[in-house]
């Protein structure tokens, strides 16, 4: 299983305990609204025991971004895919505003991508997106990805809480 | 830390896999999950799992699976469990219908205790308890816990605290 992926600017490395305040400030905000959120501390260790998790489940998951020379991860990004999803997810969270505009979330996915298509062997990538979640919508685009109006969304979800981007595949 | 194994006289208890997941699911479709969370949608109960496994990574140790040696069947999962939204860590268990009256959650229970006690150095242990829950209420007496308290838990409402034999009541027992 590999854990631990390189790009230009970040190391992207499983989610640990080191992520608890940094996941927790983010779940008590309106920015975690499209993934689930507002949630309360309690309930944001949790998320992030479930992501953990899907790391031992699946054998990969999402990885935390940590930007080169930092030590605490500033959000999340690659593939997912609990068991209610109709395909295999790149998904990315950027937990605070302060780490915006810098093209981490670009380059994590990016990189994720890569890895879910060559290592991982996926060859149908989606990404699922919440209606007024501007910022996700216009990064998929930038990563090449198409609305699919016809794929399948996760239950309990349908069209007007969830949009399905569809990734090109070969170019990753 | 990668997750050991233990082995009492009849169990084996060790990593909780995706294979159990089915036992999980089956079980959480009945009333039998009402003090655990309630019935739950499958696709819960996996994230469920994914969040009992990622306790491990999370705190260094969680709940193990836990199987019957002879038979291979799935009893479920016990052991140390402190997601943030509890009081002090706790000894859990949840048990499969396929493994009831026959003392596997005690077995199970009491080897995760001493392993948290010998092995994570836990000075006390609790259960956090429904109390209309009746038959785990009769387990955490056998395993000498005392009602200490209560816990008003914000979505679980209130709890009893029972409080386990400390490290050296257990050594100093007959």
């Amino acid at each position: 299983m590999m854990t631990q992926l390189e790009t230009e600017r970040l190391t992207l490395r499983r989610p640990n305990h080191l992520d608890v305040d940094a996941v927790t400030a983010f779940y008590a905000t309106d920015r975690s609204q499209y993934v689930g959120g507002p949630v309360d501390a309690s309930d944001a260790w949790r998320k992030l025991a479930t992501f953990a998790g899907h790391w031992d489940l699946r054998g990969y998951g999402l990885f935390a971004i940590v930007p080169k020379g930092e030590t605490a991860a500033i959000g999340l990004a690659g593939p997912w895919h609990p068991i209610n999803w109709p395909e295999t997810e790149i998904g990315w969270h950027i937990w605070s505003t302060d780490h915006e505009g810098k093209g981490f979330a670009r380059e994590a996915a990016l990189a994720t991508r890569t890895h879910a298509h060559q290592v991982l062997g996926w060859t149908n990538i989606v990404s699922y997106i919440a209606p007024g979640n501007d910022r996700s919508i216009a990064l998929a685009k930038r990563l090449g990805a198409v609305q699919d109006h016809d794929a399948p969304v996760p239950t309990p979800h349908d069209a007007s809480t969830c949009l399905v981007f569809r990734h090109p595949m070969g170019a990753a | 830390m990668t997750q050991p194994t233990l082995t009492t006289n009849r169990l084996i208890l060790r990593p909780i896999t995706a294979a159990d997941i089915p036992h999980e699911q089956a079980f959480h479709q009945t009333d039998r999950a009402e003090f655990v969370g309630g019935p739950m949608h499958p696709a819960d109960v996996w994230r469920y799992i994914a969040t009992q496994i990622g306790h491990w990574t999370l705190r260094g140790y969680g709940t193990f699976a836990v199987e019957e040696k002879d038979t291979g069947i799935f009893c479920g999962h016990v052991g140390p469990w402190y997601p943030a939204d509890w009081p002090e860590p706790e000894i859990s268990w949840t048990i499969m219908e396929a493994a009831e009256g026959r003392g596997i959650a005690h077995e199970a229970a009491l080897a995760t205790r001493n392993w948290a006690y010998d092995t994570l150095g836990w000075t006390t242990a609790i259960s956090m308890i429904d109390p209309a829950n009746t038959r785990s209420i009769a387990l955490a007496e056998r395993l000498g816990a005392r009602h200490d308290g209560t816990f008003d838990h914000h979505r679980y409402g209130t709890m009893h605290i029972w409080r386990h034999p400390s490290p050296a009541e257990v050594r100093d027992a007959p």
